[in-house]
């Protein structure tokens, strides 16, 4: 049987010997990692972003990579999911944007420091992840909570941009959180149609304060303009014609 | 207790359960702050409660270490510790640091990467307190009257512990380069060096306990401590799977960490073997439960919760959920919680000369937190693959399935209250034991080893 200096060169020999191949496994990712990351594109904007990130541990609420606390949403397609400019202006008050829900701080970024921030979580979302986050592999969606959503729009139909004329408003914002013909956000409902439930007042009155039409709703109240309310009432209620029309 | 100078392992434990409470209290913000009532947010954000909660975790671990080795050195080295004045130095400025990177937090002072978050001014201190402390203890065995193999594998534990902490303070702007290397010191310790600790602090409570021939006890740590390395590191590959590495680590993680739950179950045989083959001859029972419980839970949680989401098909869908969470209460309680509670079992009454160990309250501690402990595990289980389903598979939108596993953190803070009550029982009966007294020394030479068992050729033989 196994004596004891038997078991004490087993343990020398593996540890010495996988070690060694850890440490070249090591040399070669460190080598890979620029490629596979497009550390080129990692400008002195998004190195700033990181130490923002770092400095406000950020990742003690969020995952990055998958990495970090499990009480705010994971952050590494951000960018793609919400776009650039709704996440400038959540970032200026959170709590604006997601009403009565879980809490995020109020950083008081300035304006340059939220385009540090985008432009480290816009690089992040182009390293090479070997797929994580994976796509949702069935397809039934799911709304904010208290909300009557759920129902995801028909698949987005070939060829068609749903977004074509949009308002820039719609194209930047409102889609992060709702979709129309297929494309946008699951966190709200789905507008397609909106136009057959709404009047135009209807619609002015809810887009202007959410909270006054419907306590507790968890749409936020995004201090819109009049000119801008209205552009954005027209288009879906344009929207609405054309679909009944076809 | 052999030396008097073992007595400086006292206030070590006692801090360790300080800290605990600590702990505790941070886990309860986060709990209901999952369940909705973040009245605190303003003063105590979640990102603050979770830096407390995971690295007074650590510290108090190391604490416990700590106290365990100034406990262990002198009496496997047979002579007094270098340095007892030293000792108290290195506890003081532990402390020190414990309280300023506790308080910092709470001030925004911090780093902002999971687990490190004590800033680098604070690490340079951690560096320069865990030589002294290395010093003390490595000057101890090397003077030493004998060299044994628990006190070897518990130094080099140490050392290699104190080694890896030093990449996680290398700042790159590759958020993918930070997150390799501040793997070596998570992982590495985890399922690497900190096993070695657990695997000397085991043994020398079985040699202690069980009264097993120590070739045997020590022979089989080999074996142990061989199978951890072999597995886990190339094992670190499981968490380079999403992070922007390269595609082999899928393999060579998934391929290797999958083994990593072998060394766990040859701790959890280990215990229970030497427990049957030695009996309990021991009067100290609770002790030994703590010990063979560490085996067992340590398999449990780390072994066989670990291996549930390493491999690359179900970590892509785990990675960074609840899942995890769950994973890392019951690994970091069952392997080190638990080994700690174990060395303070069995020396408290060496050190202070009080038997206190029979008795319900003992024995109650070690159950009701034990149970608590896996309640939370569940509830987590359960809150886990609640969200890994509903937000993961399905897509529905973090917060939406946030909502729908709120309740899961219900059970979650109950089966936490009983796991609380058993560590407060532990603390009373830690109190009663009073202060280490340098009479305890000749008391317990006194006191008869535990028998070796009656066929010690059969036994060597194994
Ligand atoms: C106290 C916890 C906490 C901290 C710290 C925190 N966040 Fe958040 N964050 C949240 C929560 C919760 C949400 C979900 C939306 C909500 O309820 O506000 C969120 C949402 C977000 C979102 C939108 C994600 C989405 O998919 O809707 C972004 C972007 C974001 N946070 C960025 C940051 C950045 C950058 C930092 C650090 C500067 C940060 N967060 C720090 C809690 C936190
Ligand atoms: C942070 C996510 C978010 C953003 C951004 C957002 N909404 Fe909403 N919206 C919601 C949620 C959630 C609801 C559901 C509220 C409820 O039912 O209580 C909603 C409801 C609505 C409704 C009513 C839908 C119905 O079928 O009842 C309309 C219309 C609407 N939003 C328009 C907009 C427009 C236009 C914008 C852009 C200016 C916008 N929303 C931006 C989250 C958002
Ligand atoms: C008793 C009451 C406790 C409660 C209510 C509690 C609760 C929590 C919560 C809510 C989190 C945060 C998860 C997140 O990021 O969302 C957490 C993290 C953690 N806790 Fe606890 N905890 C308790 C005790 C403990 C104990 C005793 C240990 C160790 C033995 C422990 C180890 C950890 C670890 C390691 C993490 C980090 C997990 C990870 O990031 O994967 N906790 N705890
Ligand atoms: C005592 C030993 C162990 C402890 C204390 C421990 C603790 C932890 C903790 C705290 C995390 C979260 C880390 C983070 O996200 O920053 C984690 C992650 C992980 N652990 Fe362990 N672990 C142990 C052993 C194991 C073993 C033996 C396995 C495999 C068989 C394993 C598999 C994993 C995996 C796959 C992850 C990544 C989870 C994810 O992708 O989010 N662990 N562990
Ligand atoms: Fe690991």
């Amino acid at each position: 049987m196994l004596s004891k200096s038997q078991a004490r060169t087993f343990f020398i020999v593996f540890t010495g010997g996988f070690s060694l191949v850890f440490l070249g496994l090591t040399v070669d990712t460190v080598r890979a990692v620029p490629e596979r990351s497009h550390e080129a594109e990692l400008s002195d904007r998004a190195k700033r972003g990181k130490r923002l990130w770092d400095e406000n541990n950020c990742m003690g609420c969020h995952t990055l990579l998958g990495e970090g606390g499990y009480y705010a949403p994971e952050l590494t397609k951000v960018v793609e999911r919400r776009g650039a400019a709704w996440i400038d202006l959540f970032l200026q008050d959170p709590q604006q944007m997601f009403p009565g829900q879980r809490k995020m701080v109020k950083y008081d970024f300035t304006a340059e420091e939220r385009r540090d921030v985008i432009a480290f979580l816009t690089w992040i979302g182009e390293v090479d992840t070997n797929g994580f986050p994976a796509p949702p592999d069935m397809t039934l969606s799911g709304a904010a909570p208290g909300t009557n959503a759920g129902q995801i729009a028909a698949a987005p139909k070939p060829g068609a941009d749903p977004l074509a004329n949009a308002p820039t408003m719609f194209r930047t914002v409102c889609v992060a959180c709702h979709a129309v013909g297929g494309v946008g956000g699951n966190t709200g409902p789905s507008l397609d149609g909106v136009a057959d439930r709404y009047t135009a007042e209807a619609l002015d009155q809810w887009l202007a304060d959410p909270q006054a039409v419907k306590p507790g709703t968890a749409m936020p109240n995004l201090n819109l303009s009049d000119d801008v309310r209205g552009e954005l009432v027209a288009w879906l209620r344009a929207r609405g014609t054309q679909e009944t029309s076809r | 207790m052999k030396y008097n100078s073992q007595k400086v392992a006292y206030i070590f434990f006692a801090t360790c359960i300080g800290l605990l409470f600590l702990q505790i209290i941070y886990g309860f913000i986060m709990g209901f702050a999952h369940m909705g009532f973040d009245g605190l947010h303003d003063v105590i954000p979640f990102n603050a409660a979770r830096a407390t909660h995971t690295n007074l975790l650590v510290v108090w671990l190391l604490t416990g270490f700590m106290g365990a080795s100034y406990y262990i050195i002198p009496e496997e080295a047979d002579r007094e510790l270098f340095s007892v004045k030293l000792a108290y130095v290195q506890w003081a400025s532990l402390v020190l640091v414990g309280v300023v990177a506790v308080a910092g937090f709470h001030l925004g002072w911090w780093e902002g990467r999971k687990f490190l978050e004590i800033p680098r001014p604070l690490d340079y201190l951690v560096v320069v307190n865990v030589l002294m402390f290395i010093f003390n203890v490595g000057y101890t065995a090397l003077k030493g009257r004998r060299f044994t193999t628990t006190g070897l594998v518990l130094l080099a534990g140490l050392v290699s512990a104190a080694l890896l902490y030093l990449p996680g303070m290398i700042y790159f702007d590759s958020q993918v380069l930070d997150s390799y290397f501040r793997w070596w010191v998570v992982h590495l310790w985890v399922e690497g060096v900190w096993e070695l600790i657990m695997g000397s602090l085991l043994s020398f409570l079985l040699i202690k306990l069980t009264g097993v021939d120590r070739e045997v006890i020590e022979k089989w740590l080999y074996v142990i401590v061989g199978i951890t390395f072999l597995s886990g590191i190339l094992g670190t590959g499981h968490h380079y799977y999403w992070i922007g590495t390269p595609k082999y680590w899928l393999m060579v993680g998934g391929v290797f960490s999958a083994l990593e739950p072998l060394a766990f179950l040859g701790m959890a045989i280990y215990a229970v073997a030497m427990m049957r083959r030695g009996g309990r001859r021991h009067p100290n029972r609770v002790a030994l439960f703590w010990t063979v419980g560490c085996g067992i839970l340590s398999f449990v949680g780390a072994g066989f919760l670990g291996f549930a989401h390493t491999l690359p098909q179900v970590n892509l869908y785990t990675h960074g959920t609840l899942v995890t969470a769950m994973h890392g209460h019951l690994a970091f309680w069952g392997a080190y919680a638990t080994i700690v509670f174990g060395m303070i079992a069995y020396t408290l009454p060496e050190l202070t000369g009080r038997k206190l160990y029979s008795g319900w309250m003992p024995e109650w501690a070690f159950w009701t937190s034990n149970i608590g402990m896996l309640g939370m595990t569940g509830a987590l289980a359960v809150a886990g693959v609640a969200q890994v389903y509903l937000e993961r598979r399905m897509g529905m939108d973090f917060l939406a399935a946030q909502k729908a596993v709120e309740v899961h953190f219900f059970g979650m803070i109950l089966a936490a209250s009983l796991f609380t009550v058993g560590i407060v029982l532990f603390a009373i009966n830690f109190i009663q034991h009073g202060l280490p007294v340098s009479e305890a020394t000749v008391s317990s030479t006194r006191e008869p080893e535990p028998e070796p068992p009656s066929t010690p050729a059969m036994a060597r033989s194994v």
